[in-house]
């Protein structure tokens, strides 16, 4: 099983590990798709930086599950 | 005895005979006929809107010959991570928005330094001052005014490593500590402030003479900045006092320089002073740290999640990589089953953050260290007893990250615990503390973008037996040419001597990344070790058929003297057998080349240095103060090319690294640093240097040449940590902020003495 970034098309293993990525490029392509799922980037990253357990990844990533899986 | 006939032996640095005659020339040396001087007019605003920029007054002052603003640029951003356009974020002269005091708008050439300096205050600027923001908590706040277009939350760079299942491991430990850190800057003060000299031609060639860290670099970021052609650019790097990270991105000096001798196709010089070497170049990146760390019973370490928030300043520049580096050095150099890591960088309205030896290390192992004796003591287990439980151990691999071959770490355990029992009982109020550290041997990233080899090196015997090394690699006070010199003398069995150097050169030398990182002794080291190893065995082909030896023996050269490996008696002069491979090649130069770039090591380093250090400090606990006595260092750097060299980086590194911990810092208030000169910044000096010590580590690193790995960094990383530690020891206070002043001791101890009577109350 494989996660496709809906926006530059990484491939990663883990719909953690994709958001990860999408939250670490950080670019405009990347926020707008962000946003377009109805989260606020900005958020994400404060949920983020406030506390251990890397909380605004996990938000994203149960997103990215449903949404970017590939059956290899 | 030793196998080698040339590393490992004490030999004079190459150059030193220049440096301590006063015959060295270093690019503030240079002079050239009609140069020019430059001086670079700065933002004395934090955050500023430039409304208009009137030059007319001082280009009409006589002496001045130019005067060059954003306009006459081309227009571009630059930055070193040049895969990322988003992180190539500097104008260098800026064109409508200054974000630190510093921040360059202008820049003159005049017939004389004075000249230049009168002129830059007939420059009017108008601004319109923005709201500022400096400290990067407040940065990431919604309320924080944006200091880069589009970038929320002023956040610059976000960086992630994780491995295992972090949560589920918390829950299994049996003993969980949570505590923050905060790590201050640095000034990288080196002895020679930044400097070039650019020469544009009329035949559209510029030359730039310069210290840096990076011909090739200053090469290909001027190429993009000027528009040019790289091959029109030619970068040197003459005697260079001192780098330590700060002059491997293209800086004002070199910008300005460049930008007004092509305006006026005269050579200029621009030398910073000390207040802008302070102020307007890079500093070492401050970092609120926040961590956790499990652990079980036996002091088995579990887990381990790192939250960090660095203070980025004005531009992004080398900020990226050092977050990356802090975030993967925190798991150094233990064997973390579970690992998480969050790492944010800041823009703020400050002096840009940047690489400075340690590169984001020296701060994870003080705040790592620190917790990890902290972790140590709640546990009652001894702090080199949770290192050895843990330490990592050869062949180890980093989940995701890294593969490390060779590790001295417990060799390095097992001689400073002998060195500590050999201490024996201290007097009141001294102690000893540990930090074990780890440190990369070079880069593997290539943000940089570079299409050729990592390092490169060009090998040529001359008819006398005489080697040239040609080698973009930069020396700059570290003494990489006597390492490399010593690895080229080794490979082809020639005497130290008999090698002449010449590197950074861009217009001579083939590219290398430069110094930083540690990668020269790995990188251009096997590069050398490679042209040297190809030079060798075109010789070989001669000495095998003037011998008439049975294919099945092998040769060598050692000593001058080519022979059967075998039988080391029969064997032909090299001197003679390099005049018959000339004459025998049709008059051709014999000539090696080599190359090195890492494949499949890992995303970090081909390898890695361990080390241990012991600090033993005494404290006044009446004021507080206190004197580093000794600082006892265990250092696998693999097999030793230059012992001298690593004599001299260990010193250097505990005066740079024990000033980070005991005293250096940069405070600023909005926005202006308050100590930027040497009498007001604090360092350590000569006088208070503790006595040092290196106790040497047998171990053979394969991807190193002749088993080399790195010893310039990793040095720096451990002492801050080692302090710390040290001072728990002896008067048992903690302190969480660098530099650990000795005001902090004090009040520490006030607090300590509080808590004492109170609970002398409360049993009462």
């Amino acid at each position: 099983m494989s996660y496709h970034c809906p926006v530059c098309k990484k491939v990663s293993h883990a719909p953690l590990d994709l958001a990860r990525h999408m939250i670490g490029r950080g670019d405009k392509v990347h926020r707008d798709w962000i946003y377009s799922k109805g989260f606020k980037y900005s958020e994400l990253l404060l949920l983020q930086i406030k506390s251990f357990g890397g909380e605004g990844f996990k938000a994203l990533a149960k997103v990215l599950e449903k949404e970017t899986k590939v059956e290899d | 005895m030793s196998k080698y006939s040339v590393i490992g032996t004490r030999v004079n640095m190459v150059g030193g005979t220049d440096k301590v005659t006063g015959n060295a020339k270093y690019t503030t040396d240079i002079n050239l006929p009609g140069m020019l001087y430059g001086k670079i007019l700065r933002s004395p605003h934090p955050h500023a809107k430039i409304l208009r920029i009137d030059t007319r007054k001082a280009e009409k002052m006589v002496g001045v010959k130019a005067v060059v603003t954003g306009k006459d640029t081309i227009g571009k951003k630059q930055g070193i991570w040049r895969r990322f356009p988003e992180l190539c974020d500097e104008e260098i002269l800026c064109r409508t928005k200054v974000r630190f005091i510093g921040d360059p708008v202008a820049s003159v050439a005049a017939i004389d330094e004075d000249t230049a300096e009168e002129a830059l205050e007939l420059i009017k600027v108008d601004y319109e001052v923005l709201p500022a923001v400096f400290d990067p908590m407040e940065a990431i706040t919604e309320e924080a005014p944006q200091i880069h277009e589009g970038v929320e939350l002023n956040i610059n760079v976000n960086r992630h490593i994780e491995w295992g299942n972090v949560d589920d491991a918390f829950k299994k430990c049996d003993h969980i500590r949570e505590d923050q850190f905060v790590c201050s800057s640095q000034a990288h003060m080196c002895m020679e402030t930044h400097c070039a000299i650019a020469s544009f031609d009329y035949n559209g060639k510029l030359t730039v003479w310069t210290s840096t860290q990076s011909s090739y670099y200053i090469q290909v970021l001027l190429m993009g900045m000027l528009g040019m052609r790289e091959g029109d650019i030619r970068v040197i790097n003459p005697y260079t006092g001192g780098g330590f990270g700060s002059k491997f991105e293209l800086d004002s000096a070199q910008f300005c320089a460049s930008l007004l001798s092509k305006k006026v196709c005269k050579p200029v010089k621009i030398v910073l002073n000390r207040m802008e070497e302070f102020t307007a170049t890079k500093r070492r990146t401050p970092m609120y740290y926040f961590l956790k760390l499990g652990a079980k019973k036996d002091g088995t370490l579990l887990a381990k999640e790192v939250r960090v928030i660095t203070e980025g300043g004005a531009y992004t520049a080398m900020g990226a990589t050092a977050l990356y580096l802090t975030g993967f050095f925190s798991s150094f150099p233990y064997k973390y089953p579970n690992y998480r890591y969050d790492g944010y960088r800041a823009y703020t309205n400050t002096q840009t953050s940047s690489a400075m030896r340690g590169f984001g290390a020296p701060q994870s192992t003080f705040v790592g260290e620190s917790q990890l004796d902290m972790m140590a003591d709640d546990l009652g287990i001894d702090p080199i007893e949770i290192r050895r439980k843990n330490g990592m151990t050869p062949d180890y691999v980093v989940p995701g990250q890294a593969f490390i071959q060779s590790c001295g770490l417990h060799q390095c355990l097992d001689k400073i615990e002998a060195h500590i029992k050999g201490r024996g009982k201290l007097p009141p109020n001294r102690g000893i503390g540990i930090a074990a550290y780890g440190f990369m041997s070079g880069g593997i990233f290539n943000w940089f973008d570079t299409p050729y080899a990592f390092s490169a090196a060009i090998v040529k015997i001359n008819i006398d037996g005489k080697v040239d090394v040609f080698t973009g690699a930069n020396e700059i006070g570290q003494g990489s040419d006597t390492t490399l010199s010593l690895i080229c003398a080794e490979e082809l069995g020639v005497n130290f001597d008999d090698i002449r150097i010449h590197s950074a050169d861009t217009g001579i030398c083939p590219a290398d990344l430069g110094a930083w990182g540690s990668r020269q002794t790995l990188m251009s080291g096997n590069a050398v070790k490679m042209a040297a190893a190809d030079a060798k065995r075109q010789l070989m082909e001669f000495a095998a058929a003037k011998l008439g030896v049975n294919i099945v023996y092998d040769l060598d050269i050692k000593d001058g003297w080519i022979h059967l490996i075998d039988r080391p008696e029969r064997g032909v002069s090299y001197f003679d057998i390099v005049k018959a491979a000339i004459r025998g090649k049709d008059g051709e130069t014999i000539i090696g080349r080599g190359h090195y770039t890492p494949h499949r090591k890992g995303m970090i380093s081909p390898a890695y240095s361990f080390g241990i250090q012991a600090a033993e400090v005494e404290v006044d606990p009446e004021t507080g103060k206190y004197k580093l006595l000794r600082a006892t260092t265990a250092h696998d750097s693999g097999q030793v090319i230059n012992p001298v060299g690593i004599e001299g980086q260990l010193e250097g590194a505990i005066m740079m690294a024990g000033g980070y911990g005991y005293c250096e810092d940069q405070p600023h208030e909005n926005g202006r640093i308050l100590n930027p000169a040497i009498g007001d910044y604090q360092l350590i000096r000569s006088l208070d240097m503790p006595e040092t010590n290196i106790l040497e580590i047998d171990t053979y690193e394969p991807e190193g040449p002749f088993g080399a790995k790195e010893a310039g960094e990793g040095l720096t990383n451990p002492t801050a940590g080692a302090i710390g530690n040290a001072i728990y020891k002896a008067v048992g206070v903690r302190i969480n902020t660098l530099p650990i002043t000795p005001e902090k001791v004090f009040k520490a101890l006030k607090e300590k003495e509080k808590k004492e009577k109170k609970k002398k109350k409360k049993k009462k």
